[in-house]
């Protein structure tokens, strides 16, 4: 049928099957691709929004024939980066644009509301936007970028009144974002954005079984259905066929075992997705069911079945000894125990995994070019080359709309570099959101025992810890996270005896890695609720105990690491004013059935780890700016800020001097992951290293520009690098290095719980932080908020449940609805080893808040959950058991 | 702690996964579980030439060490290994030459005696 329409403000005729949602037709058919796809087109994540009729739409569930006559605006039609609408300038400078790829459907939805209400309030503002969803932020600097829209269409502020003199100071300054208003306007090219005509669509057979032999696979009716160009097996991959992070035991597709739900085993690529999913379900994969362990104490009893052939279920076992433990806690006045679980989460970036692959040249000669959301390319590249046998590569990082440790390793890309090389053709992989989540890994579920001890007068004494780590299927980094785990097991605090052990252990579940923090908020949750439980014990308030037990400079670590900066009690001085307000409140309410509550909990989380090593590379221009040369990603945390404010303010340069190349790996230096929020520390000192040797250089000739250096003679590019000590634990006593800095942070949690439901509101949260020196105020504010919302959801609802959790729905998303408000204080120690005294912050943000949320829970209705999610129906129960 | 009988494995040598020091060359070099070095600045050429002799290369042509100083020379400037191509074009060498020319090929043999990190290695 034929449909007449106004897109943008030019008048379109298309001609379309009655079936065709607006939001295929803008990025298909108009190459309109601000408008987003993330929840498979359920109307799920609002990322998609336009405008309809003044009416903000999901294009995702509207039909193009229903828009005859209809005036549509998108993201593009609203404005451009050389001339942004003022919504578009107000999302940039209010700091709510991180990963960008709700971004444009929010500005959408808050057009559409401010074009009715231009002085909207928190709660209209909520209700507007309620079928967006976002990972990032938490909402609040949303919320705030809406408002502050409102008062630039009121002409009551100006852009330029708020915006920072780029000329001016460079550190402690929120520059905007350098990619915040191509992101603002739609234009930021994520993955799927990028046009591939002619690519082939792939889609992946997943495994239904946890645990079972291939005993065959059956192609022939799948590769007969219309658009098939063919079906690929292990068998078809030319080269190791293993993802080798750490240890190559995950396959890019099973031979003749699959060891998860989700566990990937042939691969379809036809002429379209739809045409590619409906020969997926006519491939015949014939399985003989194994007996399954779905759990690490079944892996590891007598008897157990053997998930690898090469390897033991039991990875990877650290003690950590420190002083006499056993003597510590025969001799305590009070002591604590306890025995916590927490959940498999999904990280639950919006953007799915979605890769591309095509070929640069011709014949042999050609490149093969990944585009994908690594946040390591060289590791990934080098990973990819051993997996495939084809050694000419290159990965490119496109836009990346949030990844949370999801993309730490390889996920979609292995099947896409072996599509493309079997097919020899462009391929493109847009998995469905349940194929995104089996292709990725997830945050381990740890199972804690932990022991707290105390002297009469409320010192702690003693630390026993039992940790056992739910490795799943495959191991990518798990030994890293259970290393770094033991690294940070003592948190905040001073424990002279110590006496733990960590046990890593292959299951058929879901296989993990990095989770934003990965390691530490899992045993963080076990030992800030116990050292809560000690303190209320002994009749202690919980923030002065913890205030009174931090650790000091000259005292040790878990690891007999000795520190010489530690400010975790300003932190507590800090929060206190905070934490009385919200003593006082919760007292004075809390009246009926609902009940209010206040916790807190704290976390020193590491930076600069052993064994790191970053290099960056600068290079002056024929302009006399800079170029920066490295690799490191930014999936939305801010790294482009970092670099180009530590970089223009080393060079005394304005910021638009400053030019960044990270994203691909023929141009940059091999740096490391987006990980360990490492990035401000170790790439952050390599490129202050290697300003400091292009200086250096310049001053020795007495040049001043790039013409001066040429006409010396002396290079213009120079390689900084940082390196951090090597070592790692001892086997036997888990002492050793550990980190050079770290991030502090204490969360005061506010709620309400309702005593007939179980359910639990976060009222408010407020995060007294010190990051070092800030060098992007709001990007650190955003990162906490981000962080915090993250938190609560691992407190109060997510859990991954394969088969189970396939949607945003069923993965109970965050939203404007459970958006709570949040305060943070930032306050500023410069650390001796930072870089200009930084350190970075986006994994600490949500270190202390599920115990702080499940100390409140405990201060509200005297109720502790041990096992997390703190869901109702956990709550419930425990109220009722407790009666 | 309530204990549990001790199940098979737990040292992380079956994964593969520890870092060793070697005494080679004269100094103790910390190198990682697949041999490679774990420093590239702990590379001299008594070093390539101790771990070419134990690979079977005793003689160190001038063709071996205009490829390892090829190597060295664009890790030093680019930050990172030169692909295959990269590598011929630069050394005026066919790839298949390269590869004939160290065993190991040149993943595991000539990048391996240039010092540069593994391409795998985790940071």
């Amino acid at each position: 049928m034929k449909v007449t329409f106004t897109l943008n403000g030019i008048p379109r005729q298309v001609v379309v099957d009655p079936d065709v949602v607006l939001l295929d037709l803008l990025r298909d058919e108009f190459r309109l691709t601000g408008a987003k796809q993330s929840c498979d087109k359920k109307g799920q994540c609002g990322a998609c929004t336009v405008i309809v009729d003044g009416k903000a739409v999901r294009s995702c569930l509207t039909k193009v024939a229903k828009l005859d006559g209809a005036d549509v605006i998108t993201i593009e039609g609203l404005g451009t980066p050389a001339n942004p609408h003022l919504i578009q300038e107000a999302f940039v400078l209010a700091g709510a644009v991180q990963c960008g790829f709700c971004t444009p459907g929010m500005i959408m939805a808050a057009k559409a509301l401010l074009d009715v209400h231009p002085d909207p309030s928190t709660a209209q503002i909520k209700r507007a936007l309620r079928h967006n969803l976002c990972r990032c932020t938490g909402y609040v600097k949303i919320i705030e970028a809406v408002k502050l829209a409102g008062e630039f269409l009121r002409g009551e502020k100006t852009p330029d009144e708020l915006r920072p003199d780029p000329h001016g100071a460079k550190l402690g300054v929120s520059h905007p974002r350098p990619s915040a208003l191509i992101k603002a306007c739609g234009v930021a090219q994520f993955t799927a954005d990028i046009l591939a005509p002619g690519a082939l669509e792939l889609a992946a057979v997943h495994s239904p079984h946890p645990h079972a032999l291939i005993k065959s696979i059956d192609t022939k009716a799948a590769e007969a259905m219309p658009g098939v160009a063919g079906v690929m097996t292990a068998k078809d991959i030319k080269g190791s066929n293993r993802h080798n992070y750490m240890v190559p035991d995950r396959p890019v597709l099973c031979e003749d075992r699959v060891r998860y739900i989700g566990d990937p085993v042939a691969v379809v690529a036809a002429e379209t997705r739809e045409q590619a999913l409906a020969a997926v379900a006519a491939v015949r994969v014939e399985y003989e069911p194994l007996p399954a362990l779905g759990s690490p104490h079944e892996a590891m009893a007598e008897g157990a079945p053997q998930i690898h052939s090469e390897w033991a279920n039991l990875c990877l076992t650290q003690p950590q000894i420190k002083g006499d433990a056993a003597r510590a806690f025969a001799e305590a006045a009070h002591v604590v125990e306890g025995h916590y679980h927490t959940q498999m989460v999904h990280q639950a970036p919006l953007e799915p995994e979605v890769c591309l692959a095509f070929f640069d040249g011709e014949g042999d000669d050609a490149q093969l070019v990944v585009v994908g959301r690594s946040i390591n390319i060289h590791k990934h590249l080098a990973m990819l080359q051993e997996a495939t046998g084809w050694e000419d590569m290159r990965y490119e990082e496109a836009y990346v709309g949030g990844q949370f440790g999801i993309k730490i390793d390889v996920t979609s890309e292995g099947i896409a570099a072996a599509a493309a090389l079997h097919f020899r053709r462009a391929v493109r992989y847009i998995p469905s959101l349940p194929e995104s989540m089996y292709l990725s890994p997830k945050r381990h579920p740890f199972d804690v025992k932990v022991k707290v001890a105390a002297d009469a007068d409320g010192n702690l004494t003693a630390l026993g810890m039992d940790v056992v780590i739910d490795n799943g299927a495959y191991n990518s980094m798990g030994n890293v996270v259970m290393s770094r785990a033991m690294m940070m097991l003592s948190g905040s605090y001073n424990f002279p005896a110590v006496d733990a052990r960590a046990r890593l252990v292959y299951t058929n579940n879901p296989w993990g890695a990095a989770a934003r923090g990965a390691g530490p908020p899992q045993v963080n949750y076990a030992l800030e609720s116990a050292v809560d439980r000690l303190a209320r014990e002994m009749k202690i308030d919980p923030l002065e105990f913890r205030r009174r037990n931090s650790l000091r400079p000259g005292q040790s670590k878990s690891t007999g690491q000795v520190v010489d900066e530690w400010p975790f009690p300003e932190l507590c001085d800090a929060i206190k004013p905070h934490y009385d307000r919200a003593v006082r409140e919760a007292r004075e309410m809390g009246e009926g059935t609902k009940k209010r509550g206040v916790g807190v909990a704290g976390g020193s989380f590491g930076i600069g780890g052993p064994n790191d090593q970053s290099m960056v590379a600068v290079e002056l221009d024929p302009d006399d700016g800079i170029t920066v040369y490295g690799a490191v990603a930014d999936p939305g945390e801010g790294n482009d800020s970092m670099l180009s404010q530590l970089a223009a303010d080393a060079m005394d340069l304005p910021l638009d001097k400053v030019r960044l190349v990270t994203r691909d790996t023929d141009h940059t230096t091999a740096n490391g992951p987006a990980a360990a929020s490492r990035h401000t520390y170790m790439s952050g000192g390599a490129l202050l290293d290697a300003i400091r040797q292009l200086r250096e250089a310049m001053a020795a000739c007495g040049a001043t520009t790039y013409a001066d250096m040429q006409k010396a003679g002396v290079p213009t590019r120079y390689m900084g690098t940082r390196k951090t000590v090597v070592g790692t634990l001892d086997p036997e006593t888990g002492q050793g290095p550990s980190f050079e800095s770290q991030v502090h942070a204490l969360q005061l949690a506010e709620v309400e719980v309702d005593t007939e439901t179980g359910e639990v509101r976060v009222i408010r949260m407020t995060c007294a932080a010190d990051a070092g020196r800030v060098i992007h105020p709001d990007n650190v504010i955003g990162q906490l908020q981000g962080g915090m919302d993250m938190g609560v959801g691992l407190a109060l609802r997510e859990e991954y449940v394969p088969g189970k959790t396939k949607d945003w729905v069923t993965f109970k998303y965050p939203t404007m609805k459970t958006a709570f408000d949040m305060d943070v204080i930032i306050c500023e120690t410069p650390r001796k080893r930072g870089s200009n005294g930084a350190v970075g912050v986006g994994e600490m943000t949500l270190v202390p808040t599920a115990p702080a949320v499940l100390n409140a829970i405990e201060d509200a209705v005297g109720v502790r959950i041990y096992d997390l999610p703190a869901t109702p129906d956990k709550v419930k129960a425990a109220l009722a058991a407790m009666r | 702690m309530t204990e549990v009988p001790e199940p098979r494995g737990g040292s992380g040598r079956e994964l593969g996964l520890s870092r060793h020091y070697r005494d080679i060359a004269g100094r103790r070099v910390l190198f990682d579980n697949e041999g490679f070095l774990w420093s590239a600045d702990d590379w001299t050429e008594d070093l390539a030439a101790a771990l070419g002799a134990e690979m079977g290369l005793d003689t160190f042509t001038e063709d071996h060490w205009r490829v390892l100083r090829f190597f060295r020379e664009y890790y030093a400037t680019n930050g990172r290994a030169p692909l295959n191509r990269q590598l011929a074009a630069g050394t005026g060498m066919r790839l298949l030459d390269l590869e004939e020319l160290f065993p190991g090929g040149i993943r595991r043999g000539a990048r391996r005696l240039a010092g540069l990190p593994n391409p795998k290695t985790c940071t």
